[in-house]
This record gives structure tokens, C-alpha cells and sequence, in this order.
């Protein structure tokens, strides 16, 4: 067990390099949207954590990243908190907001969840407009600055800011994988299953189903939280329409696409989402099509995709693929 | 003075939410689903009455048009999309919110769909009835002609629907089906079509909305979008399963969104939404009117 | 086991999938253009601009970039720029500051345009300052009169053209004095630094207002938050309304002051910003009778004027290229952008270059030919384009015509900050020959 944790934790580290090392050599708008994945990787996977493990629904994790990406800024801006510390200020903020909403959470169940959560969403970004000092409609500017001297002679080429936001995220996204890995590893993450499982056997083994489902809220959220404060560090800037219903209903997208119960098909969910708009560009100026239509384009294709996921692979192709295979494993022992 | 003006407000626009809250219970019985494609199918159907009114240049006729696509797009969606998921994703984590998430993907596919063919642009849909407020004692009250008939379009909806529940077979149907499909299905009735029916109503129901509401304002392909919240919130309050408490809901919504952005402020609104959400979710589970079996988890 | 099996899969899934997303973003963005600037190639020059196309701000502005477009094809139709054809990539906004900088990315690192002209909007272009600033990207005549952006230390690659709204508030505050003395005014006006440049500009010509009501971008589409305006108004007994918002707002306002039984009993005075009248007739015919009579601030001729040199010629380039689109202010705005654009360019010499370009428009701008009835002030130290205003009445036909009725513009000149508001006359160079300028 111990030498696996170490051999993982050297992939981590290598992929980490890997990925810094290449974006030396790539355009800056490769970077900019390397760096976009990684903010969807988080988003992503604190809908798989909630969702996929826990079995609760979030339609308003846009409102959640909101809470982070504010409270970074705003630390960041009033108290000169160093930007790792912002960014740590905002997953806990949006934490214990997390966990507010989801001691009401854990008394939900599915459709009305999803109603209150979707209120939530359309709610709170617009509380902006109300308190002066979050800058309306217009938002709060948010310039975390170059990157060291240090980092940037040691590289090849200019080091853009973008490049450094890039490096940024790609830290964050590491850490958070690692960190999610572990606690789904540990007594907590063996906990989520087994209530999601069957919470009635969960419950009658000792397992607090409530405050399970409190604690994954909480940690989902605090995800969101750290995923709204890159947002905001990638954008310059927090404002209302950066937290779009729009938004919470993209990485919800991102996580059914991903397989909801796969962890590691975060990637191919952020993936998805940043290529998908892109494809259809590319399409769109060869064709020539007309603007509306290349206007929509992209939310039309995940919708359908969306559609599709959820009536043929609702619990992701991973998981799809291995319950088939264990089904036939039972099979063959009857025989 | 104030004060009754902000009741009208309220009232004309409790209307509306009372009419989407009406739509959400009716797919909510029939089939416990909370459609969430509501607000967007509304929109569609609306289009589609904006079309017919440029071609016969009548509001009038173009109402019936969006009340037929409203229930026909309603009808196909349940009958290709929710039934396909009912029969293949019944089990695993996420069967539960399955349902929520489709509808989700139908409001996405029903936005983009409308943005890509009539554009982003805010176009008209303008009823004949004014919209200047009545002129009473030398005071212009905030509620026009056009309110007038907002509200009376609600009250024959819900109207018809009283009347189909209580008095027809069809209505013995509905309540069957959703109550013990089982068996209701042993009893002869055939309990996907009478589901089916359901959404029907419930799209065409939220045509209305969406045709009364448009000529106070534009229309674009997000310009329902608030209805979807005010909805849910309302049938929420209401009760999700009863179709009185939907209407109820709807409208102590109304004239509570037009106290709180009259008195308080007009950033406010929808985060009082969640409050208001919450707090009945707390102290009144089964809201207004709803059943008791409800919305805690087990 | 299997826990643990499956979490050694998904590590190494992870790696692939991490390893393909770098294969794909490893292709390079963009084939490389042989010239030394970017955007510029021996018989090209790429231009982009970003302008609400869709959402609550969209009608009127969604005409500027195509009116603009409009005027560069009719050049390049003449033999272009140095023998240059000018493309003009058009990027929608949705007057959102965050989509805003997401298309400015795009413009800036995939479409690789040599400059921004006309980009919409006050929120917006200040989103973006800092990636434009960072890339030294020349941002010409953006669309929008926040005096900071003529602030060449904090702004050095930005270049303001239309008056600011502290300029606009201060001389709309000595015409309230002048004119309005002892009526009660309220004020309506956009909470973002376009609204609250106008209020330091009221605040400094010492204009008081019985009600200030200010709306979130955005809000003017519901109804309810256009009730809470029109109480408001008529709590206050404001017998005068001043609108510092787009036409979207002016047009809510009239309409829902209609539904109130408003008309005739207020004297409208719009901002130049929302004070289009073929969009305000559009989104809300019922205020029709409500702008007629209406006072609104401007710096172009009226697009009615069929007389005025500049909007005879803009309107025959509209009629050819821009598709049948009305002409209106927004049209008149795009086209003179354009036409000022490819004076800079020309000015900036065949070896096209973006510092050459804007050392141009600091030396020879002033001299510009434009349609603005006040004389540009672009300079080695300023970054200000026109700095006045003329006030006209709006006719029910959608015509502005100058107070005095006999056809005579007065022009308030002032800057922005404590310079007092002068009148003036109009003084500009005339419309070159076919609307081609040979500079």
C-alpha cells in the first residue's frame, strides 16, 4: 500500500513537471486554455465528489465559485494576502458556506435539491448589486501579478502571465486531485460509497448518513470555492456575470459527460468543454456559417451529448463498462 | 397608495409564476419529475406564436398556435426522451437525478436551438390590449388592460384544469396514474399515454405563460429564464403536488418579490427567492398544500 | 482490492487523457505571418472589435460594427489602405466585462489582430486594459466617454474618442441652469463607472437632483425593476428626467413611464449614450409619443440631417454596403470610426507598425477629418478625442434638430475636470471627396 501511494505520488510529480516543462514551448493561447481545463478539473470533480460519490445534486456551484473567487479577492485586496493564501481564504469560505447549505442539503432529496440549489445560483451572484463593495455589475479587478524573477529566468522564452496563471493552476489542480484521491481512499470516502450504495444498510451499520452527506457538501464546495478564485484570477476579475446559471449548469454538464462516478474522467469532462467550443469555431469560419448559428453551436452539441449521456451511460461509461463486466463475472461463477 | 399599488404588481405577475408553478405540478404528478425545461419550453412554444402572429397579424389567434406547440413539444418530450430514461436508467447513483439532469439538457437544447434560429435579437410579440395603467381618481394604478388580461388568462387555465380533475374521466386518470400506476395499469388505463397526456398540459399551461407575459416585455431566448426560479420557488410553497396550492404559491410569491423590490431593493429579489425556499422548506416541508409523503429523504 | 485496482486505472487515465489534452493544445494556434507586425501582411491589415451582438444592450449597438465594416469594405473596394484591404473581425460581448475578455483573448492571441478599434462599452474595455496594455496592443476609439480611458499614463495604447461623460454631465449641468432653473429633476442613471463618471461630472458643476435611481447593467429588461424606476420618479415630483443609460434603458423608461400615464408631464433630457431614437422607437413603440419633445446631448450631426456633408456620404457607403440596414446614430458612429481609423492608418506610412500607428495618431489626429461638429485633442500627452456637446429636440419622426429651431448648433465645450463650459461654434474639416480620405 505504502509503495503504491509513493509510486502515484511520482505521477503526480512527473505529470506536474511534464505539463510546466511543455508550456514553454506552446502558443499563450494554449496556455491560457490549459490553464481554463484546470479550472474545469476542480469544477468538475466537486460535482463528482458530491454527486457521484455522496449522490446529492448541485445546481448551484456557480453560486459557490462565486463565494471563492469574492472572498480571494477580496483578501487579496484588502488584507495583501499572499495569492495561495487568497485562493486557500476562498475555498474556506465557500466551505463553510458549503456546509450551511448542506446541513439543508442532507434534508433534501433529488428534484428539490436541485430547486433550491438552482435558486441559490440565480440568488446570490446578484447580491453584487447590493453591497458597494463588491463592485456591482461590474465586478472587482483582480491582478495577482508577474511571476517571480526567480521562476521566470529560469525559463525558456517570455514568461507571459498567462504562462504563470497557467503553472498556478496547474499546482492547485495537482494538489486537488491528490488531495481528492486520498480522501476517497480513506474511511470518509468508503463512507460516501456506502451510503450512496444503500443508505438504509449504511445507516443500520452505524454509518451517520446525514452528517456524511454534510461533510461531502462541504468539501465539494470548498473545491468550487478554489475552482471560482482561479476563475477569477484567470479573468482578471470577479463580477456577476462570471457566475452565470450558465456556469453552474456547464460543469454539471462537464461531470455527466465526465461519467459522474469516475473521478479521473474530470479530464475528459474540462477537456470537453473547452474543445467542444473550440471545434465548432474551427467548423464554423470554415463553413462560414452565419452568427447566430456559430453563436450556438457549441451549447447545442453539449446539450445533445447531455441528453444522450444520461439516457444511455447515466452513470458514466467507466462505471457502465464495469458493471457489465461484473455482471458477467457472476455469471460465469453460476456456471 | 403604495402600498396597493405594489399588490397589483404583484398580483399581475403572481399570475404568471402561479401559471409556470401550475405547469412544474402537473409533470411533478404525473410522472415525479421536476421539469426544469419548463421555463425554456415556454419560450419555444412562444416563438412559435410570435411566427404565427407575423403571419396572420393577430395576438389572438397566434395564443391557441403557442398553446398547441406548447403542449405537443411537452408531449414529445416525455414520449421520446423521459421514457427512454425511465426504462434505461432506473438504478445506479444517479437515478435520481437522471430526470433532472435531462430536462436540464432539454433547456439547454431548446435555448440554443431558439438562439440559433431566431437569433439573440429581442423581438416583439405585442398584444393588442394596452398596457397603461387604469386611470383611477386622477391616479394611473399600475395594472393596464394588458394585466387584465394576464390574470383572467390564468384563472381560465386553472379553470380548465379544475374542471378536467374533477369532472372528467380523464382527470380520474391522471390522478390514478400518478398515485398507483400499478395499479391503474391493472385497471385498464394506459399509464405512459395518460403520463404523456400530463405534459401536455403542463406545456400548454406554460404556453400561456409564456404568451400572456411576452407583450410586457421582449422576447428573447433567455427572457424567461426568471420564471424557471419564480416557478419552482412557487410550486415549492405551494406544495408540489397540489394544483390549488401551485396557484396560491404563485401568487404569494408575486406580491412578495413586488414588496421586497419596492421596499428593500431590486438586487435583492432572488436571493430572497432562496430564503424564502428555505425557510418553507424548514418549517413547512410539505408546503402549503402539498401531501404529507414528501420531500425528505427516507 | 478492487478500490484499490480501480484508482490505480484511474491514475493512469488520468495520465493519458492529461497527455492527450497537451498533444492537442501542443498544435500551434495559428499559421505564422510573414510581416514584422502582427496582423499585417504586404496586402492585409486585421483589425478586431468587440460590441454587445446579443443580451440587454445589444439593440442599436449591434449595428456599429457593421456600419464600420460597411465603411472599410467601400475603401477597400477603392484600393484600400497603402494597398493594404482592412479585415475587421467582429467578436460579441454580449456587454458582459467578462465576456468581454474572454473574446479580447481570442482576438488578441488567435485571430491576431494588429489593433482594436471602437470596442464597446465602459466595464468592458476596462476588463481588458490589462491584457491590452500588457500586449501593447493599440486600442483605437473605443465606444464609450468614461474620461479615465483618456488617461494615456494608466491607458497608454487606448485612445478615447467620444467626449466624456464627466465633460458630458458638466455641460448637461450648465444647460440644466441655463435653461431649467427651478425645475425639479431627477436623475436615472447606469451603477458602473458610466453612470458614476456622470455623477462626479454633476457633482462638479453643482447640479442637484430631487431623486438619484440608480439600475444594475442589465435589470432595464424586467418590468419590475422598470415599476420601481417610475415610482420612484413620481415619488420624488421631479418634473424633469435626466437618463444616463443605453437605449435599451431610455426606451424602458419612456415605455413604462407611458404605462404610467407619464406622458406630457415630464421633460426627458437623454445622454448622448441612450438617445438613438430609431432604437428607442423600436424597442418600445407605445413611448413614442413620450420622445417627441425629448432634450438629448450629442456630438455627431443628427442622422436625419440629409444636409450635413458627413451623413449624406455615410448614408450613400450604408446603402450599398451595409445590407439595407436604417441609417441612425449607431450607424453614423461606426462609419466615422472607420473613417478616422484609415486616417491613422494611412498616416502611419506603408511600413505599417502598431507604435507607428499611434505615434501617428498623436502627431497628426487633431487634423483628422470626422464627422464630430468638436475639434479632436489627440496628442503627445492627451489622449482625449472630442470634448463638447450640442443640444437638440427629438421629433416624433426620430429628426434631432438644434433648440433654437432655426437650424443653429451650439456647441458646450468643456474637459474634464474643474475647466469651465464654454459655447462655441462648430469648426470641422471638411468630408474628403467621396469619403475617401487622401491624408
Amino acid at each position: 500500500m505504502r509503495k503504491s501511494k509513493a509510486l502515484s505520488a511520482l505521477t503526480f510529480l512527473a505529470l506536474g513537471l511534464a505539463l510546466l516543462g511543455l508550456s514553454n514551448f506552446v502558443d499563450e493561447l494554449r496556455v491560457y486554455q490549459g490553464a481554463q481545463i484546470g479550472v474545469y478539473i476542480i469544477a468538475i470533480s466537486s460535482i463528482i465528489l458530491l454527486t457521484g460519490y455522496s449522490g446529492q445534486i448541485s445546481l448551484g456551484h456557480g453560486a459557490l465559485m462565486a463565494i471563492g473567487g469574492y472572498s480571494a479577492v477580496l483578501s487579496f485586496t484588502y488584507w495583501h494576502l499572499p495569492v495561495l493564501l487568497a485562493f486557500t481564504v476562498g475555498a474556506l469560505s465557500s466551505a463553510l458556506a458549503g456546509f450551511i447549505l448542506g446541513m439543508a442539503a442532507a434534508r433534501l432529496s433529488g428534484p428539490y435539491l436541485a430547486g433550491t440549489t438552482l435558486a441559490l445560483a440565480v440568488g446570490l451572484p446578484s447580491l453584487a448589486n447590493q453591497f458597494h463593495i463588491l463592485g456591482g455589475e461590474q465586478g472587482l479587478s483582480f491582478d495577482i501579478g508577474e511571476a517571480p524573477k526567480w521562476i521566470a529566468d529560469k525559463t525558456v522564452g517570455e514568461f507571459t502571465q498567462y504562462k504563470w496563471f497557467f503553472w498556478i493552476t496547474v499546482l492547485c489542480t495537482l494538489v486537488t486531485m491528490w488531495f481528492i484521491k486520498n480522501l476517497l481512499q480513506s474511511r470518509y470516502g468508503r463512507t460516501w460509497k456506502a451510503v450512496r450504495g444503500n443508505p438504509s444498510a449504511a445507516a443500520l451499520s452505524g454509518i451517520n448518513v446525514g452528517r456524511s452527506k454534510v461533510l461531502a457538501f462541504t468539501v465539494s464546495s470548498a473545491l468550487a470555492g478554489l475552482a471560482g478564485a482561479l476563475l477569477a484570477m484567470l479573468l482578471g476579475l470577479v463580477a456577476p456575470m462570471a457566475f452565470t446559471l450558465t456556469l453552474s449548469f456547464t460543469i454539471v454538464t462537464g461531470a455527466v459527460l465526465a461519467g459522474v462516478t469516475n473521478l479521473a474522467g474530470s479530464i475528459v469532462g474540462a477537456l470537453v468543454l473547452v474543445v467542444i467550443p473550440e471545434l465548432t469555431d474551427a467548423v464554423a469560419t470554415h463553413l462560414g456559417g452565419s452568427q447566430k448559428i456559430t453563436a450556438n453551436l457549441p451549447g447545442l452539441i453539449t446539450s445533445v451529448l447531455l441528453i444522450l449521456t444520461v439516457i444511455f451511460a447515466p452513470n458514466g461509461p467507466q462505471l457502465h463498462k464495469r458493471m457489465r463486466a461484473s455482471k458477467k463475472e457472476s455469471s460465469n461463477t453460476i456456471k | 397608495m403604495l402600498i396597493l399599488d405594489t399588490l397589483l404588481i404583484g398580483l399581475s405577475s403572481g399570475a404568471i409564476y402561479a401559471l409556470m408553478a401550475l405547469a412544474l405540478v402537473l409533470v411533478w404528478r404525473s410522472t415525479r419529475v421536476v421539469n426544469f425545461a419548463q421555463a425554456g419550453q415556454a419560450i419555444l412554444s412562444t416563438y412559435i406564436g410570435y411566427e404565427v402572429m407575423n403571419r396572420t397579424h393577430s395576438y389572438w389567434i397566434s395564443i391557441p398556435f403557442a398553446i398547441i406547440a406548447g403542449g405537443a413539444i411537452a408531449a414529445f418530450i416525455d414520449a421520446v426522451i423521459m421514457r427512454a430514461l425511465a426504462k434505461r436508467s432506473h438504478k445506479g447513483s444517479v437515478a435520481e437525478i437522471a430526470p433532472v439532469i435531462a430536462t436540464l439538457g432539454m433547456l439547454g437544447l431548446i435555448r440554443s436551438l431558439t438562439g440559433a434560429i431566431w437569433g439573440n435579437e429581442y423581438l416583439q410579440y405585442t398584444s393588442p390590449v394596452s398596457g397603461k395603467g387604469y386611470l383611477i381618481g386622477g391616479h394611473t394604478i399600475p395594472f393596464s388592460p394588458q394585466n387584465t388580461v394576464i390574470v383572467v388568462g390564468a384563472l381560465l387555465v386553472m379553470g380548465v384544469f379544475a374542471v378536467i380533475f374533477k369532472f372528467t374521466n380523464l382527470g380520474l386518470a391522471l390522478r390514478a396514474a400518478s398515485f398507483q400506476p400499478e395499479i391503474s395499469r391493472l385497471a385498464g388505463i394506459r399509464v405512459d399515454r395518460i403520463r404523456t397526456i400530463g405534459w401536455a398540459f403542463a406545456g400548454s399551461a406554460g404556453a400561456v405563460a409564456g404568451a400572456l407575459v411576452t407583450p410586457t416585455s421582449y422576447l428573447s431566448p433567455n427572457s424567461l429564464d426568471l420564471l424557471l426560479v419564480s416557478g419552482f420557488v412557487a410550486a415549492v410553497i405551494g406544495g408540489l403536488d397540489s394544483l390549488i396550492g401551485a396557484v396560491l404559491g404563485g401568487l404569494i410569491l408575486g406580491v412578495g418579490f413586488a414588496f421586497i423590490l419596492q421596499y428593500i431593493g431590486t438586487s435583492v429579489t432572488f436571493s430572497a427567492a432562496f430564503i424564502i425556499l428555505i425557510v418553507v422548506l424548514f418549517v413547512r416541508p410539505r408546503g402549503i398544500l402539498g401531501s404529507k409523503v414528501g420531500r425528505r429523504d427516507a | 482490492m478492487l478500490v484499490h485496482r480501480s484508482t490505480k486505472r484511474g491514475v493512469f487515465a488520468a495520465t493519458i487523457a492529461a497527455v492527450a489534452a497537451l498533444a492537442v493544445s501542443a498544435l500551434p494556434a495559428q499559421a505564422f505571418t510573414p510581416h514584422s507586425e502582427i496582423g499585417v501582411t504586404a496586402n492585409t491589415i486585421k483589425l478586431g472589435i468587440t460590441v454587445p451582438l446579443t443580451g440587454s444592450a445589444a439593440p442599436g449597438y449591434n449595428k456599429v460594427p457593421y456600419a464600420m465594416k460597411a465603411y472599410f469594405d467601400y475603401v477597400n473596394d477603392n484600393g484600400g489602405v497603402n494597398g493594404r484591404k482592412i479585415s475587421l473581425v467582429i467578436k460579441d460581448d454580449a456587454y458582459s466585462p467578462i465576456l468581454a475578455k474572454s473574446v479580447t483573448n481570442d482576438l488578441i492571441l488567435k485571430d491576431k489582430v494588429f489593433a482594436l478599434v471602437g470596442t464597446l462599452g465602459t466595464a468592458n474595455n476596462e476588463a481588458t486594459t490589462k491584457f491590452v496594455n500588457d500586449k501593447g496592443v493599440p486600442r483605437l476609439f473605443v465606444n464609450t466617454g468614461y474620461s479615465g480611458f483618456a488617461n494615456a499614463k494608466k491607458y497608454p495604447s487606448t485612445y478615447a474618442l467620444f467626449p466624456s461623460y464627466y465633460m458630458e454631465a458638466k455641460v448637461m449641468g450648465s444647460f440644466l441652469a441655463e435653461k431649467y432653473a427651478g425645475h425639479k429633476v431627477a436623475l436615472l442613471y447606469q451603477d458602473d463607472d458610466f453612470g458614476l463618471d456622470a455623477l462626479a461630472g454633476f457633482g462638479q458643476a453643482g447640479t442637484s437632483f430631487v431623486a438619484k435611481i440608480p439600475y444594475a447593467s442589465g435589470s432595464q429588461v424586467d418590468p419590475t425593476v422598470i415599476g420601481k424606476w417610475i415610482t420612484s420618479i413620481v415619488a420624488s415630483g421631479a418634473d424633469t428626467v435626466v437618463v444616463f443609460g443605453v437605449s435599451t434603458a431610455t426606451a424602458a423608461a419612456l415605455g413604462g413611464a407611458y404605462k404610467a400615464g407619464l406622458a406630457g408631464k415630464i421633460q426627458w433630457i437623454l445622454g448622448s449614450v441612450g438617445a438613438d431614437p430609431t432604437t428607442i422607437k423600436t424597442l418600445a413603440p407605445t413611448a413614442l409619443p413620450l420622445l417627441n419633445g425629448a432634450i438629448a446631448a450629442s456630438f455627431l450631426p443628427s442622422a436625419s440631417d440629409a444636409n450635413d456633408e458627413y451623413v449624406k456620404q455615410f448614408a450613400e457607403i450604408n446603402a450599398k454596403y451595409n445590407k439595407g440596414a436604417t441609417l441612425d446614430n449607431n450607424v453614423l458612429v461606426g462609419m466615422n470610426a472607420g473613417m478616422l481609423t484609415v486616417q491613422a492608418l494611412r498616416a502611419a506610412g506603408t511600413n505599417l507598425t502598431r507604435a507607428k500607428l499611434m505615434a501617428a495618431i498623436e502627431s497628426q489626429g487633431s487634423k483628422f477629418a470626422s464627422a464630430g461638429f468638436a475639434p479632436l485633442g489627440w496628442s503627445k500627452t492627451s489622449h482625449v478625442g472630442y470634448n463638447g456637446y450640442w443640444f437638440g429636440k427629438l421629433g416624433a419622426d426620430g429628426s434631432q434638430t438644434p433648440l433654437d429651431g432655426a437650424g443653429k448648433y451650439v456647441l458646450y465645450t468643456t474637459d474634464s475636470s474643474s475647466g469651465a463650459v464654454a459655447k462655441a461654434t462648430i469648426a470641422r474639416p471638411a468630408m474628403p471627396a467621396k469619403g475617401l480620405p487622401t491624408n
